[in-house]
């Protein structure tokens, strides 16, 4: 009866427990944010996909011609989507835990969690999003990704960057709630920083440097290349990014480890 | 067994922090069956809340070397937004429980009709309590902590919980909180008093309802 409950689990038991864990939030998080009326799950992607194709049928409609001779609506589209998957997280963040406390009564469910559950559904419904319109952009002007691997990679870092900001919001909220009210004006106002809506090639060389110190530009660019191969070029270094992604994280976990021990439910 | 080592807990106010256990020290057996008798506001759900890590004593340390149920009788363990059977699909998942037969045994003990299968939030208090403790029993814990809400009132339910609480083999432990001494000579056979943020304990149950009565 207590075989894998107490403390004396095993490490390989323990991530069996976190790996179960995981599945089942996985799976309630989709009953409880799409629920089984109308559409249901269908929602899950269809959000980011009217989404993207909504700012990308204005600016393809808006008519202005892209450096590179790019289509505006593939531009616009391989822009906003990863930006949406970065921006749902973080908005996210600040209610992750309070939207969520009643799970902590079961004492298997770690905040830890809670958060990267919500993060991979998250992840998971852009990634459909973008495989839908990676078919339909072959389909209708017949630019097929050079190599998929490479856009995979750009979704999965910038996963990776936004879950490690997510882990600190979510911290920071359980001490204030400043994170509340400022975390969807920073997100809004970062927007032309992140690198959705341009390309580094199009930027002076000082300029460059400059927004090459922002990881999620690399994420963008990224994805950029793994579409159009060498058609334009593209500036991304992979360590930076992983760098990033593993502070971010290991600040996190530990800032939310120690949340924990605070929180009020 | 449950060993707490000098456990304290304060939360914050706008007064300050507001201590409410100072320095709780206690050890629960295996099978043992214990009251833990306190007034209104003397710290007993967040005694219970503490025991089973939902949340975290500012000091001192709680041991488990058995598997610990959630605290029974809140409304808390539970979605509001799903229903009974999705509520006891999810458990089943978490704790490593066949499926079918979780939801089940949570449809015939928690016995709410067609309620099962509609979202938790349009139940009654009553329903919330009868489906919480119906979870618990079906993913079988080792130590229940149980909030007297479940023991009072006289519905059908009230009673089949108590015998369903009685008929806990003799490896299971029970911690009752409650403020009415009777609900705790009805389910223990010793009993803890907690005042002041401290923790008494009593081998005989009598000595201690008549401590807590005199208090």
């Amino acid at each position: 009866m207590s075989e894998v409950i107490g403390p004396q689990a095993s490490l390989w038991s323990c991530g069996r427990i976190q790996l179960r864990v995981i599945g089942a939030l996985m799976l309630r998080e989709m009953g409880t944010r799409f629920g089984r009326d109308n559409l249901g799950y269908v929602w899950l992607f269809l959000e980011p996909m009217l989404l993207g194709g909504a700012i990308g049928a204005l600016h393809q409609l808006s008519g202005h011609a892209l450096p590179g001779g790019l289509e505006p609506f593939v531009f616009w589209v391989i822009g906003y989507i990863p930006f949406y998957l970065f921006r749902g997280i973080v908005n996210r963040a600040p209610v992750g835990i309070v939207g969520n406390q009643s799970l902590l009564y079961h004492r298997r469910i770690t905040v830890f969690d809670i958060m990267l559950s919500r993060h991979l559904l998250e992840g998971a419904a852009v990634g459909i999003a973008l495989a839908f319109y990676i078919a339909l952009f072959g389909a209708t002007v017949d630019v097929w990704p050079v190599e998929t691997a490479k856009m995979v990679l750009g979704m999965v870092l910038m996963l990776g960057l936004a879950h490690g900001i997510a882990l600190l919001i979510a911290a920071g909220s359980v001490y204030t709630e400043l994170f509340d009210r400022i975390t969807h004006l920073a997100t809004y106002l970062s927007m032309g920083l992140t690198g959705a809506f341009f390309m580094v090639f199009w930027l002076p060389s000082d300029m460059q440097r400059a927004v090459l110190t922002i990881p999620t530009v690399h994420c963008f660019e990224l994805v950029r290349n793994g579409l159009y191969g060498n058609q334009v070029p593209t500036h991304y270094d992979v360590p930076y990014v992983v760098a990033w992604i593993a502070a971010l994280n290991l600040l996190g976990m530990a800032a939310l480890r120690k949340a924990r021990r605070h929180l009020i439910v | 067994m449950i060993r707490l080592h000098d456990v304290h807990k304060s939360y914050p106010t706008h007064f300050g922090p507001k201590e409410v256990l100072r320095g709780v020290d206690i050890t629960f057996m295996p099978g043992e069956k214990v009251g833990i008798l306190g007034r209104n506001g003397a710290g007993k759900s967040t005694l219970l809340r503490l025991i089973a890590g939902v949340e975290h004593p500012n000091r001192g340390r709680v041991e488990r070397r058995m598997s610990v149920s959630w605290p029974l009788g809140f409304a808390g363990a539970m979605h509001y937004s799903i229903s009974g059977a999705d509520n006891a699909r999810f458990l089943a998942r978490i704790y490593d429980k066949p499926i079918k037969e979780t939801v089940e045994f949570v449809e015939n003990f928690a016995d709410l009709g067609h309620y099962f299968r509609m979202p938790v939030r349009t139940y009654s208090s009553g329903m919330t309590v009868r489906l919480g403790f119906s979870l618990s029993l079906a993913v079988q814990f080792d130590c229940y902590l149980v909030d007297e809400a479940i023991a009072v009132g006289d519905s059908r339910f009230a009673e089949r919980a108590r015998a369903a609480l009685a008929d806990l083999n003799a490896r299971a432990s029970l911690l009752l909180v409650s403020h009415q001494a009777e609900t705790v000579r009805a389910f223990c056979k010793t009993a803890a008093i907690l005042e002041d943020g401290r923790l008494i304990r009593y081998d005989d149950l009598d000595q201690a309802i008549a401590a807590y009565q005199a208090a």
